[in-house]
């Protein structure tokens, strides 16, 4: 009897898992697959393939600026998102009930202006000839679009658009982690004479530590991989302005205007393999995921 | 255990997709054009990407060879078709049988490597090539024409006939007379043009001769800019920057077009022949008033014998080798880019002689331009330098980077050093040999 149930919940599992997986290996697993293959492949500079294509994106001369620029925004990127998100979700869940809906609504409005919209939008507000806020930043002597849009202020720039696009989700994603915290902790906690601030720093923070921690891996994920902001920008507003700034602009240069497609997947290959290893990190070294086996054992006992 | 593994395999391979996702939103925008294209394949269909300015032209085929020939016309951005043809050359199918595109693809594509670019040479009456009259020899690779032009895009010397008859200024006809000129515009609110995007490359070096593309053979190209020829560019330019008569934002600058065009307070500048129709004249752009604006011919750089221009745009239309039917696409080609009825309320300079007769009366008689503006474009049409050439590295792209530079520092040398250090890197990156 115990073996036909165990029989049952593995065909069920199998079943639910499977249309995961063929979607797994048609759009990741395949064109990974074929990715590597061109990545070892023969091109122009690398005739005999192996890691030629490798070493052509290593040596490129615009490999190393790509690298620090997505390196410095996300130093920015990560911290802002990780302090206003933490602070402003913990906030959110100490105040009334009533306030809850229109703020939570608040904080998602700014996320519902996507990448390449938030380009348009951030360009008018920053832009001196176009902004409502022209005078404030006349104060600070931006008087002209090349004060504000240069090459010294990208980073900036693209960490206020992703942060602003990306923050509002995650505060309500995060409310969410806070809800889900036992009432009987937070009251036990208070019983104990515990104020707001050590509520909010000695209990609710720790209890939604790990999902901080994969908030920021997801949110590294796509800061890494920061394409369409500088692509836009130097395709269309300021022509050149952001060109090969980030490492997925590069890999795109490299296929369809380099014609070096084995370096650009080459190039790919490399940031999946950061990500792969992120992932690895999360399921091994954290204990993101103990609480679901700890329950599933109970339930099997 | 097994849970922790297949969340674990979720959660790695939910990072894996997302880390295709950031490459995968050009892809997606690339593939839309070859699965139509497939439809589009055989001896008698042809597949045509237009942008949305030449849509009319493409129609206007579509409706002359109906019953002969299966038309599609589809607009596609100028900036993604180079991205579409490396997808179909990727995957060996889907290619667009006719597009326009920026002038420099052409050397792209007709790489042999790359393939795309249909040789004219066999397919086109060389009556057409003559009516060009040598102005479309930018598509002249190798000994053979790999496209043809749809407009020409030389510079000319802009300048407003209302501030020069203020100022008492005559129009220059050498480089040291337009800087002495411009120079007299300091304090008066006037300036001698902007220069902080492409402007100053198909205004300044390319005229002077400084080699930046120069493509020598297949395997070399030259760049250096330590030639005469782009250190005499320095010189001149860089007092008029510090004197503030150029101005180091773009043309197109928001800020440029507020302060200072739509003041008319630009006294000259050196510009394509589109400019007068599409950026000097229309209210939204930099809406210089009527009977102001004309033409005249390029300055000439010190110890040369011609007044060379060079080319903002100009784009090619460029036919596909992999179609059975290369005499269709060719023919195709030939329609698009010089047909006289096609041309003649567009606002660019159209490259195909007859053509360009037809479209010359309009501005002739047009009371917007204070005298005749195709006069000097007549002249300079076939004096758009030859130094510089169609390279198969993305060039165009690499002079974004001149504008930024230039608007970040205003110092004009340092500025094209950095753009040419880069150029000559990416040419090296397309395996040319890179010499002085």
């Amino acid at each position: 009897m115990r073996l036909k149930a165990k029989t049952a919940a593995r065909i069920n599992g199998i079943l639910m898992f499977l249309p995961y997986f063929v979607l797994l290996v048609m759009f990741a697993v395949i064109p990974i697959i074929m990715a590597f293959n061109v990545s070892i492949g023969p091109s122009r500079l690398s005739p005999g393939g192996g890691v030629g294509n490798y070493l052509f994106v290593l040596n490129d001369f615009r490999f190393l600026s790509a690298l620090a620029n997505v390196g410095l925004f996300l130093a920015i990127y990560l911290p802002a998102m990780l302090i206003v998100v933490a602070g402003l979700s913990l906030l959110l869940d100490t105040i009334s009930s009533k306030y809850t809906v229109p703020l939570r609504l608040a904080y998602l409005v700014p996320a519902g202006i996507t990448g390449s919209v938030a380009i348009l939008v951030w360009y008018f507000m920053l832009e001196p000839s176009y902004s409502p806020f022209a005078p404030l930043l006349a104060e600070f002597g931006l008087t002209e679009g090349t004060d504000i849009f240069n090459t010294s202020n990208l980073i900036y720039i693209f960490a206020l658009m992703a942060f602003f696009t990306g923050a509002g989700n995650w505060i309500v994603i995060q409310y969410g982690s806070l809800q889900s915290i036992p009432d009987e902790v937070l009251e036990a906690a208070r019983v104990d004479g515990a104020n707001a601030f050590q509520l909010a720093f000695q209990i609710k923070l720790p209890m939604i530590r790990k999902y901080l921690i994969y908030m920021l891996i997801l949110v590294f994920a796509a800061g890494l991989q920061i394409f369409v902001e500088p692509f836009l920008i130097s395709s269309s507003v300021y022509p050149g302005l952001a060109k090969d700034w980030s490492l997925n602009q590069l890999s795109y240069t490299l296929a369809f205007t380099g014609s070096n497609l084995g370096a650009a997947t080459a190039l790919s290959m490399m940031l999946m393999l950061v990500m792969v290893g992120l992932a690895l990190i999360v399921i091994y070294r954290t204990d993101f995921f103990d609480e679901a086996v700890v329950k599933t054992e109970k339930e099997r006992a | 255990m097994k849970i922790r593994y297949l969340s674990g395999l979720a959660l790695a391979s939910s990072l894996v997709l997302s880390a295709c996702a950031g490459g995968g939103t050009a892809d997606d925008s690339g593939s839309t054009g070859s699965t139509d294209a497939a439809s589009a394949e055989g001896a008698n269909s042809l597949l045509i990407y237009v942008d949305p300015v030449r849509e009319p032209a493409c129609l206007a085929f579509q409706e002359k060879m109906a019953g002969e020939a299966e038309v599609t016309c589809e607009v596609v951005g100028q900036e993604e078709i180079l991205t579409k043809v490396q997808l179909s050359n990727q995957t060996g199918e889907g290619w667009p049988d006719v597009t326009f595109n920026p002038s420099n693809n052409v050397g792209i594509y007709q790489d042999p490597l790359n393939g795309y670019a249909l040789n004219l040479d066999d397919y086109v009456d060389p009556a057409i090539i003559e009516g060009y009259e040598g102005s479309g020899d930018w598509c002249l690779i190798d000994g053979s024409y790999w496209c043809l032009k749809n407009d020409l895009a030389q510079t000319v010397l802009w300048y407003d006939t209302v501030i020069f008859e203020e100022l008492g200024l005559t129009v220059p006809t050498t480089m040291d007379e337009f800087s002495a000129t411009a120079l007299k515009l300091e304090g008066t609110g006037y300036v001698a043009g902007a220069i902080g995007d492409q402007g100053f490359y198909a205004g300044y070096l390319w005229p002077s001769g400084c080699p930046i593309s120069q493509v020598v053979d297949t395997d070399t190209v030259r760049i250096n800019p330590d030639a005469v020829e782009c250190t005499r560019v320095f010189e001149l330019v860089q007092p008029l920057v510090d004197a503030g008569v150029l101005d180091t934002r773009g043309s197109f600058d928001a800020g440029f077009i507020e302060d200072v065009a739509r003041q008319q307070n630009v006294a000259m500048t050196i510009g394509p022949s589109w400019w007068g129709e599409f950026v000097i004249r229309p209210e939204d752009s930099w809406g210089i008033e009527a009977g102001r604006m004309t033409a005249a011919e390029m300055p000439t750089w010190t110890g040369e014998s011609t007044a060379w221009s060079g080319e903002w745009g100009g784009g090619v239309w460029v036919g596909n080798a992999n179609h059975p039917n290369p005499q269709l696409v060719a023919d195709a080609v030939v329609f698009l880019a010089t047909d006289p009825d096609m041309r003649e309320d567009k606002v660019t300079f159209p490259g195909y002689g007859p053509a360009f007769k037809k479209w010359r009366q309009r501005l002739i008689e047009d009371p917007f331009y204070a005298a005749d503006p195709t006069e000097a474009m007549v002249i300079q049409a076939p004096k758009i330098r030859q130094t510089e050439r169609p390279a198969r590295f993305d060039l165009r792209g690499q002079l974004g980077v001149l504008g930024t530079e230039i608007q970040g520092s205003s110092d004009v040398e340092a500025a094209t050093r950095t753009f040419m250090d880069g150029a000559a890197e990416l040419a090296r990156g397309v395996g040319y040999t890179v010499v002085n």
